[in-house]
């Protein structure tokens, strides 16, 4: 398999693990876990529900762009992207904020306001400009939920949607990014092509000079 | 026809091509990879999905059957959306992952493969009650000579209905749409390939009408 420079990737967390708060793989006997109240949860490591090995982070020749990122709106769930340390949703008076409430962007999309409800809500939000993990960077998908009026222990998820870009596609991202071109598969390819112009056009010059110069 | 839009549709219940119906109210595969191709388990086909010297697929698509996520103690509630309840979810809590030879397309972000892209993320089929958070952008490739196949993983068998222990139609399913590039397609699809240009039809196509000017 030839590596894949450019490649579509999801993160689905959900607060079910297996024999304590969080698990690190799926399992046929997970159970939902209470989660905290008002409280930023890390989907990677934050110890509830299928984590992972360690903070997502990338390598020197990598580089995310994080296109979507959705919650269930029950419990008033809410998700915030954090970049190294510096929150990316923030209030008007730049003070710190829950992030996107799931009522804005729900997951699964079509899902019900409540566990009893029976409404299909559709997203009001749109990750427009997408959010950029630059090579190096340390970044964290952080869940909040209200209170748990539900009279047992509700399920929540989380679902984050990026594109990873590796190797020379991440070294176009730099240069996209240096340029203020948006970062997407189709100006990544773009940036190729005009590349390519630019050697065949070179060529060219090349050939047809050296062919006046015999002449 | 040199390029052409196909499809492949798996259910669990099926037994055409050889496989069997899961049964055993799905204990015995949850948690386990079956190949929509030829697991063993619903339609299957021939031999693995690979492509020829003169064949190049490009993955656009892949779904399957969605989840919804309750509450704890909901296995005597009745069906929500279709779905039988059980474990705090309702449906199988399955997954779909894309294997290029012996390489796993979805990753987490600690770069360990995945189950794959949630059924909640990528529904089949699509509804109102369910609908996609999630786009195969860029699109996957299997180059000539490769190995493909794509995996369903569900871990809550509690959440399918059964009769007799045995998986109903619509339970479990997954969809896949592919295009299948063909003969000169194929080489030109190659070619693009090089050039680090996306391979759709109508860079295919656009391909074609450059060599035609050229002459």
């Amino acid at each position: 398999m030839i590596n894949m420079a450019m490649r579509s990737q999801v993160y689905e967390w959900t607060n079910l693990a297996n024999g304590g708060n969080s698990s690190l793989r799926r399992s046929t006997s997970d159970v939902p876990v209470a989660v905290p109240t008002d409280r930023e949860i890390d989907v990677f490591t934050g110890g509830y529900g299928n984590n992972i090995t360690k903070p997502a982070e990338t390598t020197a020749t990598q580089f995310v762009v994080i296109e979507d990122i959705a919650a269930t709106p029950v419990r008033d769930g809410a998700v915030q992207i954090r970049i190294n340390t510096t929150d990316y949703f923030q209030n008007p008076d730049v003070t710190n904020q829950d992030g996107i409430p799931g009522l804005a962007s729900p997951y699964p999309r079509g899902t019900a306001s409540t566990v009893a409800g029976t409404d299909n809500l559709l997203k009001s939000f749109d990750l427009y400009p997408d959010v950029y993990v630059l090579p190096g960077q340390v970044y964290q998908i952080l869940y909040t939920a209200g209170a748990d009026d539900s009279g047992s222990t509700t399920v929540v998820a989380c679902f984050v949607k990026y594109t990873l870009y590796d190797g020379p596609d991440a070294l176009i991202a730099n240069k996209l990014l240096e340029l203020g071109v948006t970062i997407n598969p189709n100006n990544v390819d773009w940036y190729k092509r005009s590349l390519i112009e630019q050697q065949q056009k070179a060529a060219q010059a090349a050939a047809a000079a050296a062919a006046g110069g015999q002449a | 026809m040199a390029m052409r839009s196909q499809i492949y549709e798996w259910d669990a219940s099926r037994t055409d091509g050889g496989g069997s119906a899961i049964a055993g109210s799905g204990a015995n595969q949850a948690g386990r990879r079956l190949s929509i191709f030829v697991g063993g388990f619903g339609n299957n086909i021939t031999k693995p999905a690979e492509t020829t010297a003169t064949e190049f697929v490009v993955i656009e698509d892949i779904a399957v059957s969605p989840s919804a996520f309750m509450k704890a103690n909901n296995g005597a509630e009745a069906a929500y959306r279709g779905l039988t309840q059980a474990n705090g979810l309702a449906g199988g809590r399955s997954f779909v992952q894309v294997r290029i030879n012996t390489t796993d397309y979805f990753l987490d972000p600690d770069n360990i493969p995945n189950d794959g892209i949630p059924g909640t993320a990528s529904p089949y089929p699509r509804s109102i009650d369910f609908q996609p958070s999630f786009n195969l952008y860029p699109d996957v490739y299997v180059l000539p000579g490769q190995v493909w196949d794509v995996l369903a993983t569900y871990y809550n068998a509690a959440g399918f209905a059964y009769d007799s222990g045995t998986i109903l139609a619509g339970q479990l399913q997954c969809f896949v749409k592919y295009t299948l590039y063909d003969g000169p397609d194929a080489l030109i699809a190659n070619k693009l390939l090089e050039m680090g240009i996306s391979i759709n039809p109508g860079n295919v196509d656009w391909y074609k009408r450059s060599l035609l000017g050229a002459q």
